[in-house]
């Protein structure tokens, strides 16, 4: 069943003539991992936005069409309703943060005490959560007396700790470390095999490869294409027409094609890669 | 060769009482690009602010061009070392994209022809000329981190550094970061900090290594990301393609492009 369903759905910021995002026509299936990619500027952020109703609740503009989340119209439901299903999170942390709390763990807990959460359990969860994205040595400062990559954990927990049915995020490790990275996209996938529908616009192709079940590609604002993930990933015309470049194993495998060295199907994964290389060895 | 900047015994702690930085040593030499890596939270930023004096030393000294930082007003220092922030959204806060980048040379007393030069070389610089009417605010964060950069480049500084200037950006972005950062080496001496192992494979002359607090090392590229010791101690991790070419035996262990992997293959497969 859909749990979220984008039906010529259009959006135009205030003081605009252009709609940011043009004629979405959309469904995600409940505990679907879905990737959405695209060139910076394409209105992937915009489109992350909609689901918890930032769009139009938060930002004035127009909406036309439809946008239904698990049961809810977007346009007659306030973001207060959408934020107990839908959790968002932010490429920039500052926007996340809320500064309600002095400190990590009190952040955490902040939205947790807004809905009534019995005491216990929210130390339960925030004690689980610290644990899970690794902020043991800073739970007790202040989230703004952190480096960047710190904060932005502290926004990611701060959302999962809501326990959200439909996840969305929108280049949630920009300025994680690579121990960072692999942390939260792990717990992503724990997550999605949980049945949590997540939503993921990223760059990171190689993670998406490894992870999603169908990949979005939006460009100039219009939702261009959505299919399995190996098949949009590994179809090079149609990234580069869309102004993405393929992951670095799929440039490679073009490469040793080109000189010769490897026949065989595009690859797209470290494990794609690794048996290629193998092959190529072995000749 | 003089050092541009010299960090001797430095020890910094945040009010906070969080010790960010203990007992640095290093020397960075003038148009060379420098880049610092390390996990989150092992004191690049920390470090790098105290280069522009944004932080002075608890303990030790930083000299740059031969001067204390404690005896340069900030003023003063922002003429030799522009710092560019890791999220634009700290930085930005004028209404025009035009105003936003004149607003340092002016600050620094840049007036008539030499300011309108600056910036308008700064914003055709970074690709932006024709974005200055714009509202800093409502572009991307691809050009939002673009005119944070000719901010700082229109106030002609010595040294530029740049605080993970590929982070959130799409791969037309991080080229266009990495072909500025090629033009800027040219005139400037450059300091970047990024978790980008292939942007900092492609444009560094050094690589410093944070781990907790501490430089662990400094040396090329190519010696870095086979330092594996070290890389599995920090949790950093080499170029895909270094870490593909790793894996075959025979092959050498820093292989850093697709390009010269697939020569490598080459001549294995011969
Ligand atoms: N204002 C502050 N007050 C107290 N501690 C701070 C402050 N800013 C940073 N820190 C701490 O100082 C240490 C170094 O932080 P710094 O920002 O230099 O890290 P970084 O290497 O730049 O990390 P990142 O990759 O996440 O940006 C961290 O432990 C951090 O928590
Ligand atoms: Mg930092």
């Amino acid at each position: 069943m859909a749990i979220v369903k984008f039906k010529d759905f259009s959006w135009t910021y205030q003081g605009y003539k252009k709609p940011t995002l043009r004629n979405i026509n959309l469904s995600v299936k409940e505990g679907e991992f879905l990737g959405v990619i695209g060139r910076v500027g394409s209105g992937r952020s915009t489109f992350c936005m909609t689901m918890l109703g930032l769009i139009p609740h938060f930002f004035p503009g127009r909406i036309k069409g439809e946008l239904v989340v698990d049961g809810l119209s977007v346009e007659e439901s306030s973001i207060a309703e959408l934020s107990t299903r839908v959790g968002l999170i932010f490429q920039s942390p500052d926007t996340q943060l809320t500064g309600a709390g002095t400190t990590v763990e009190e952040e955490l807990a902040f939205g947790l005490e807004n809905l009534g959460v019995p005491q216990k359990e929210m130390n339960k969860r925030v004690k689980k959560m610290v644990k899970l994205i690794g902020l043991e040595s800073f739970r007790n400062r202040s989230p703004f007396e952190l480096s960047g990559g710190q904060q932005q954990k502290v926004a990611i927990a701060s959302v999962l700790i809501m326990q959200p049915r439909i996840l969305v995020l929108d280049e949630p490790t920009a300025q994680l470390d690579p121990l960072g990275t692999s942390q939260v996209f792990d717990l992503i996938k724990k997550l999605a095999k949980k049945g949590i529908t997540i939503i993921l616009n990223t760059q990171k192709i190689n993670y998406l490869a490894e992870f999603a079940d169908r990949v979005a590609i939006l460009n100039k604002n219009k939702l261009v294409k959505v299919d399995k993930a190996r098949k949009i990933l590994t179809d090079v015309k149609l990234l580069r027409r869309n102004g993405i470049i393929p992951s670095v194993y799929t440039q490679l495998s073009e490469q040793l094609i080109k000189e010769g060295l490897y026949k065989g199907s595009l690859c797209l994964t470290l494990g794609d890669a690794k048996k290629m290389i193998k092959k190529v060895v072995k000749k | 060769m003089t050092p541009i900047i010299k960090a001797s015994k430095v020890t910094f702690t945040y009010p906070a009482k969080v010790t960010a930085l203990r007992d640095i040593n290093l020397e960075l030499n003038e148009d060379e690009v420098t880049a610092i890596i390390g996990q989150n939270g092992s004191g690049k930023t920390t470090l790098v602010k105290h280069f522009n004096g944004l932080l002075k030393p608890t303990k030790g000294e930083v000299l740059v061009e031969g001067k204390d930082t404690r005896d340069l007003t900030t003023a003063q220092l922002s003429k030799i070392v522009g710092y560019v922030f890791q999220d634009p959204d700290d930085q930005l806060f004028m209404s025009k994209v035009y105003e936003e980048v004149a607003f340092g040379p002016k600050n620094l007393g840049f007036k008539g022809k030499e300011l309108k030069s600056s910036v308008k070389n700064a914003l055709k610089m970074v690709g932006l000329w024709e974005s200055r009417k714009k509202h800093p605010l409502d572009m991307n964060l691809n050009d939002k981190k673009l005119v944070t950069m000719a901010s700082i480049i229109a106030m002609k500084p010595d040294v530029i550094i740049l605080d993970e200037p590929t982070n959130g950006q799409d791969h037309q972005g991080i080229v266009k970061v990495e072909s500025l950062i090629n033009k800027l080496r040219k005139e400037h001496t450059v300091i970047i900090i990024s978790h980008n192992m292939e942007l900092v494979s492609k444009v560094a002359d050094r690589v410093v290594m944070m781990y907790d607090s501490r430089v662990i090392f400094e040396g090329s590229p190519k010696k870095a990301f086979t330092k594996k010791k070290l890389l599995n101690k920090t949790y950093l991790k080499p170029p895909l393609i270094t870490q593909l070419g790793q894996g075959v035996k025979g092959m050498p262990s820093d292989v850093l492009t697709i390009n010269e992997l697939v020569k490598e293959l080459q001549k294995v497969s011969k």
